[in-house]
């Protein structure tokens, strides 16, 4: 074979090469995110996973001075509403992360302004917003799918007891089709 | 057929190729656009989106469900302060003030990326943990044997620390390179 042949092998070679390394670099974070979603049970239930310690796997680098529950969401039936008491005394927030591991919400203790979250999350795309409802935050999810975390830090183990309870009363569903509905054109 | 055989081998060699490379720049390396302070580095894109695939990427791999910069600024470590590989069969000290955030931790963590397996099930020393001396410092240790207080144990393994910063001061994200954080300094090895 001519010099000029290998050359041409070679270089188709590298490009295919390219390809599927920018390929399989671009899509990493969705497979990891399918893992993730795979592992978290319901979607649309918000899950209090207990505090995590050497046997907590899944997440990587989880935190033990931290109480995560999250809720896998899918918007394909509607938008998501998420309620949650903020335990007093304590650093507490709720994000939520797209299909991509984006982070599109953050809010904290601090910010959510001394009162329980009330969060409506719509469908990428859906434009009939629920009525405004003062203290009742609404955004737009980038994906259908996603995931929402709360964090509540473990002050001191004194605090344990009552900092889980509160948080466990966090919940997520599917926003009352009904009322959705009734919105529509509105 | 020849063709055929070529073009194959051709798919079959750029395929391993092209997963190879991401093997090693996603899933061994570590996110672009580091951000040194000792033996501490950070990366402010982690958590936001439209950053790079190569940093999105290893995010994802490394950092998942991460928070943004304003909830929380994470710090890594992989090696002590005279640049030498954490060894779990050595005992280090961490020693410093309080970092200028709401609240902070530090954590260990083996190299798969979860909670050290230890008898006393302690894996971290927080701003609420942490005993400070008169004038604000505190000196805490890292190692497989047992200390009372400040200790956070590893196993005879090596292994890497995590500094994490809840709601930071504003100067952490406009100089992350210049934040007074702890220094880790080794002082036995077993």
């Amino acid at each position: 074979m001519s010099a000029r042949a290998w050359t041409g092998w070679a270089v188709a070679t590298l490009a295919v090469a390219v390809a599927v390394h920018i390929a399989s670099v671009w899509y990493t974070p969705h497979a990891i995110m399918d893992i993730v979603f795979s592992r978290m049970g319901a979607a649309n239930v918000m899950h209090h996973q207990k505090r995590p310690d050497e046997h907590t796997r899944g997440i990587v680098r989880p935190s033990p001075d931290l109480l995560y529950s999250a809720c896998r969401f899918d918007l394909s039936n509607g938008a998501l509403e998420v309620k949650a008491p903020v335990p007093p005394g304590t650093y507490w927030s709720t994000s939520a992360f797209d299909a991509d591991t984006n982070n599109f919400f953050a809010i904290n203790d601090r910010t959510v302004g001394g009162q329980p979250l009330e969060l409506i999350i719509l469908p990428p795309g859906q434009n009939n917003e629920p009525p405004h409802i003062a203290g009742r935050l609404v955004i737009h999810a980038p994906t259908t799918r996603g995931l929402v975390l709360i964090r509540t830090l473990v002050n001191s183990n004194a605090d344990f007891t009552n900092i889980d309870a509160v948080r466990r009363q966090a919940t997520c569903g599917t926003w009352g089709a009904g009322r959705a509905d009734a919105n529509k054109g509105g | 057929m020849k063709t055929a055989l070529k073009v194959l081998a051709v798919l079959v060699l750029g395929t391993l190729l092209g997963l190879a490379a991401t093997w090693f720049t996603v899933f061994r390396g570590s996110p672009q656009g580091a951000v040194h302070d000792g033996p501490w580095s950070t990366n402010l894109t982690v958590g936001s989106s439209g950053t790079d695939i190569y940093t999105r990427a290893a995010v994802a791999v490394h950092g998942l469900l991460a928070l943004n910069r304003g909830e929380t600024i994470y710090y890594a470590a992989h090696e002590d302060s005279d640049g030498n590989k954490f060894d779990g069969r050595c005992t280090y000290l961490i020693a410093g003030r309080d970092p200028p955030a709401r609240w902070w931790a530090i954590t260990a963590y083996a190299m798969d990326d979860y909670l050290i397996p230890n008898p006393a099930h302690r894996y971290s020393v927080s701003k609420n943990s942490v005993t400070r001396n008169a004038a604000g410092e505190f000196v805490a240790t890292i190692s497989p044997k047992h200390f009372d207080r400040n200790w956070i144990p590893v196993a005879n393994a090596p292994f890497l620390l995590t500094l994490r910063l809840y709601n930071p001061a504003a100067s952490v994200a406009a100089d992350p390179a210049h934040v007074a954080l702890p220094t880790i300094k080794k002082v036995s090895c077993s």
